[in-house]
């Protein structure tokens, strides 16, 4: 072949990877969007957890379909190679190096500002809590209190639907984790300190219909920590007093 | 025989030590025995016995008192049991080690898979459980940390940048005579009922921990002090041993990767050395660092631990980076695209390894406000691990492709890699994250990275290197049914986890929710399809190494130094020191030649 048909040839390979590439994309996102990657959801936090998961799922598909499409070309363009015959000694490229430095770092900065800091300043938006619920973690057991009424449950955390609620964790052990996956959020209970943690629940319902609505410890804590887990309920708010009332009285 | 001096030397040493810390305890006022606090301070004079009867006094530390050394005689097979200080007897030292423990932590991740298949307690209790797990994650995080770097680290380096051998050669046979005292704790702490901590040893359940947990603190402080004398080593040897003309752009990229993982491990060993120490001295001595009731802190432990624990994530990682990017190069008869950008990303990701340690703990009650900048820290480090990618993928291209079981492996690296980057990028997402850590998502993204990244690169560096250490080759066929059945046996496994973390299956339990069981049901499949795979590398390592054809010096037309000398090297490695004239990388350019091996003055034509 003269330099002038393999240069051709070469831009038919490029042409073609971005074409294949472009396919790939389009493909992989249609299979992303169709695809329900989500457990029940039921917070507001939930939310905004999934939404960033998505927008980086959708981020992820071209990166992931060019490496494998370029990577893949290659592979079979290049299949049959032999010990003594040697590859072109491409050793540069600017236009493909600077493209690639350029748009990876701007995809690097873009996931910081969103869903990065973005999801972080959604989850942190709405400080005051309208109910507070301390949650104490001990092996291995979670124990409920409601100050207002000084009512303590074991067994089953009992929340109002759509209210801002606060949990103030502690332990006085080791480390557990206050996980409730429905509602996507997560806190260690650490020795020695309280944490808290900010739900605002949006869907009645309770663990026998759906078991992500659980608080499961998350943080390894000894023999007991696969089964240190309680149901969780959501009510109506209406519900929730009568509750709190007639326990508490 | 050295080891049974080093054996004897050790119980010497215990039986010294204790007798010291049981006179300190009864001055103390207290108890003359307690076996945590007497074992934990004889451990050290237990290991001063082991290293000076294993070898340090006979062959060198006579010398310190104007005594002469013992000679050494050990030849063959023997110098692989003793204190040898030949770089090449320590390398396979190292890797046949390192294998072993491979294999055991194997066993052990069967047994857990065979826990999970079901719903319920099969076959262990949650006990059993927690002490399987934490065995099976620390072992394979020694291997992860100590195999590439010790095995090749030692072999291939000396030889690639044109040495007669490591700066330190006794200091190198020290590095490695530390790593069974790990053994024996590690035995130690099985035999004692193990410990349910994990290999993170979080405080305060690490601090209250049976006395398995002891043995824990005090093999990784010794796997720790063997690292960090082996990286000093690699250190010195890199910066001062190079042949004349191997500057530090045309030496090979994997000696770059050895190098940076070195410094990495230089730098950051320490820190876990002083959280196993302040976890010891919590148990045994009355400090109080994480206790809080007396003023002491929990998150102290997490912070100190990660200092080191992520950057080793790097130290796992890289060697397989600079393998892949060998590997690709050699077996695309391409010179290595980007080179001068792969030894920045090397380096960036050397820097910035160092600033992201509280992504660990964005759930941990640490500070709110630094969740931003380790969110931001860590999302940056995907910026040079994308150029490895460039620079494979640019070397890829247009190459002559050979699908050696070497070039399977490396290819093998970058598509389970580009899975684990990717998925770390989710993880470093702060409110991605509280719902996803601790979960089996986190689980699948450190095996993607560490097994389908650092462990299919050490596979590939085993079979690439296996004709130059042993001169004998490896099954070809087997070594292709061999990654074809452990890649789909990986991916099958890990890839089912990311959906049962999603799902909410948190990690380190025994048991589960039953709507989860089909999905653990299929990934124990998985999981022993994947164990079974090693059966055939083994048999065609041990078969190979005794019985296999004779390799030529250059069976892969590789142009980096270890290919021009004999397989294998003769022990000094060159006849006279050879003289570099450019890179490793001159494919494609007839005119290039690596190194001039007889300086007789005229440039010798280098073998392809």
């Amino acid at each position: 072949m003269s330099g002038d048909e393999s240069k051709k040839a070469n831009t038919r390979w490029v042409v073609m990877t971005g074409l294949l590439w472009v396919v790939a994309t389009v493909l992989g996102e249609l299979a992303v969007a169709a695809i329900e990657w989500h457990p029940f959801g039921a917070s507001r936090e939930a939310r905004i957890t999934d939404d960033a998961f998505d927008l980086l799922m959708v981020l992820s598909v071209p990166v992931i379909s060019f490496v494998l499409v370029m990577g893949g070309v290659a592979l079979v363009r290049g299949r049959g190679g032999v010990i003594d015959e040697d590859g072109p000694p491409v050793r540069s490229h600017r236009l493909f190096i600077g493209g690639w430095v350029v748009l990876t770092s701007a995809l690097a900065v873009l996931v910081i500002i969103t869903p990065g800091f973005s999801g972080l300043d959604e989850l942190r938006a709405e400080p005051v809590p309208d109910l507070v619920i301390d949650v104490h973690a001990e092996r291995w057991n979670w124990v409920y209190t409601y100050p207002e009424s000084g009512r303590e449950t074991q067994g089953e955390l009992v929340l109002p639907v759509d209210q801002r609620i606060m949990f103030r964790i502690s332990s006085t052990d080791v480390i557990h984790s206050f996980w409730i996956p429905a509602f996507r959020i997560k806190q260690d209970a650490v020795p020695g300190q309280i944490t808290t943690t900010m739900v605002t629940p949006e869907a009645l319902g309770e663990f026998d219909n759906a078991d992500e609505l659980r608080v499961q410890c998350a943080e390894l804590c000894g023999v007991g920590h696969a089964r240190m887990w309680t149901g969780v309920r959501v009510v109506t708010e209406a519900e929730f007093e009568e509750w709190l009332a007639g326990a508490g009285g | 025989m050295n080891i049974l001096r080093g054996l004897v030397g050790g119980a010497l040493g215990y039986v010294v030590g204790a007798g010291l810390m049981m006179a300190i305890r009864s001055s103390a006022g207290g108890r003359a025995w307690e076996v945590e606090s007497v074992t934990a301070g004889a451990w050290l004079f237990a290991l001063s016995g082991w290293l000076l009867g294993v070898g340090v006094w006979r062959y060198w530390a006579r010398g310190w008192f104007g005594r002469d050394v013992a000679p050494y005689t050990a030849t063959g097979g023997r110098r692989y049991l003793d204190f040898d200080t030949d770089h090449k007897v320590i390398g396979i030292q190292y890797l046949v080690t390192f294998l072993g423990m491979f294999f055991m932590a194997g066993l052990f991740a069967m047994l857990m898979r065979w826990e999970l298949m079901g719903n319920g307690e099969d076959i262990v209790g949650p006990d059993q459980y927690n002490s399987i797990m934490s065995l099976h994650g620390t072992m394979m995080v020694f291997v992860a940390v100590a195999a590439t770097v010790g095995a090749f680290g030692n072999y291939v380096v000396p030889i690639m940048i044109g040495a007669d051998d490591m700066a330190f050669p006794k200091l190198n046979a020290m590095s490695y005579w530390l790593v069974p005292p790990v053994l024996i704790a590690l035995t130690a702490s099985f035999l004692a009922g193990g410990y349910d901590t994990g290999w993170t040893g979080y405080a305060p359940l690490s601090v209250q921990s049976d006395v398995g947990g002891l043995f824990f603190n005090l093999a990784f402080f010794t796997l720790g002090l063997s690292s960090i004398v082996g990286a000093i080593n690699i250190v010195v040897t890199v910066v001062t041993m190079r042949a004349e003309g191997m500057t530090w752009t045309r030496m090979p990229i994997f000696v770059w990767s050895i190098f940076v993982t070195a410094i990495l491990s230089f730098i950051f060993t320490q820190f876990i050395g002083l959280a196993m120490l302040m976890v010891v001295l919590d148990r045994t001595a009355g400090t109080i660092f994480f206790d809080p009731a007396a003023g002491g802190s929990p998150l102290l432990y997490q912070h100190v631990f990660w200092f080191y624990s992520h950057p080793a994530v790097y130290i796992m990682i890289l060697p397989a980076f600079g393998i892949t990017l060998e590997l690709v190069s050699t077996f695309t008869r391409k010179p290595l695209f980007g080179y001068k950008w792969a030894v920045g990303a090397l380096l960036g990701i050397m820097s910035l390894s160092a600033v992201v340690w509280a992504h660990h703990m964005f759930t941990s009650g640490m500070a709110e406000a630094l969740r931003k900048p380790f969110l931001a820290s860590t999302e940056l480090i995907s910026i040079p691990t994308g150029l490895i990618f460039l620079c494979a993928l640019g070397t890829l291209w247009l190459g002559k492709i050979r699908f050696e079981v070497p070039m399977l492996f490396a290819l093998g690296v970058l598509f389970n890699f580009l899975i684990g980057g990717i998925t770390g990028v989710f993880l470093a997402d702060v409110p991605v994250d509280i719902q996803l850590q601790d979960t089996y998502f986190v689980v699948a993204h450190f095996h993607y990275v560490i097994l389908g990244g650092g462990i299919f690169g050490l596979f590939g560096a085993t079979y690439y290197w296996f004709p130059k250490m042993t001169g004998r080759s490896m099954s070809d066929r087997l070594g292709k049914v061999h990654f074809w059945w452990m890649m789909i046996g990986f991916n099958a496994t890990f890839l089912p986890m990311f959906i049962l973390g999603m799902q909410g299956m948190n990690r380190r339990v025994a048991d589960y929710s039953p709507d989860l069981e089909s999905a653990n049901f299929a990934v124990s499949m998985g999981g022993f399809f994947l164990g079974t795979s090693f059966v055939i590398f083994l048999f065609n390592f041990i078969w190979s190494w005794a019985r296999g054809p004779a390799a030529p010096a250059d069976p892969w037309g590789s142009l980096t130094l270890e290919w021009q000398i004999p397989s294998p090297p003769p022990h000094e490695n060159f006849t006279s020191p050879p003289l570099v004239l450019s890179d490793p990388y001159g494919y494609g350019d007839p005119d290039s030649v690596h190194a001039d091996l007889a300086r007789d003055g005229a440039k010798t034509v280098v073998e392809k």
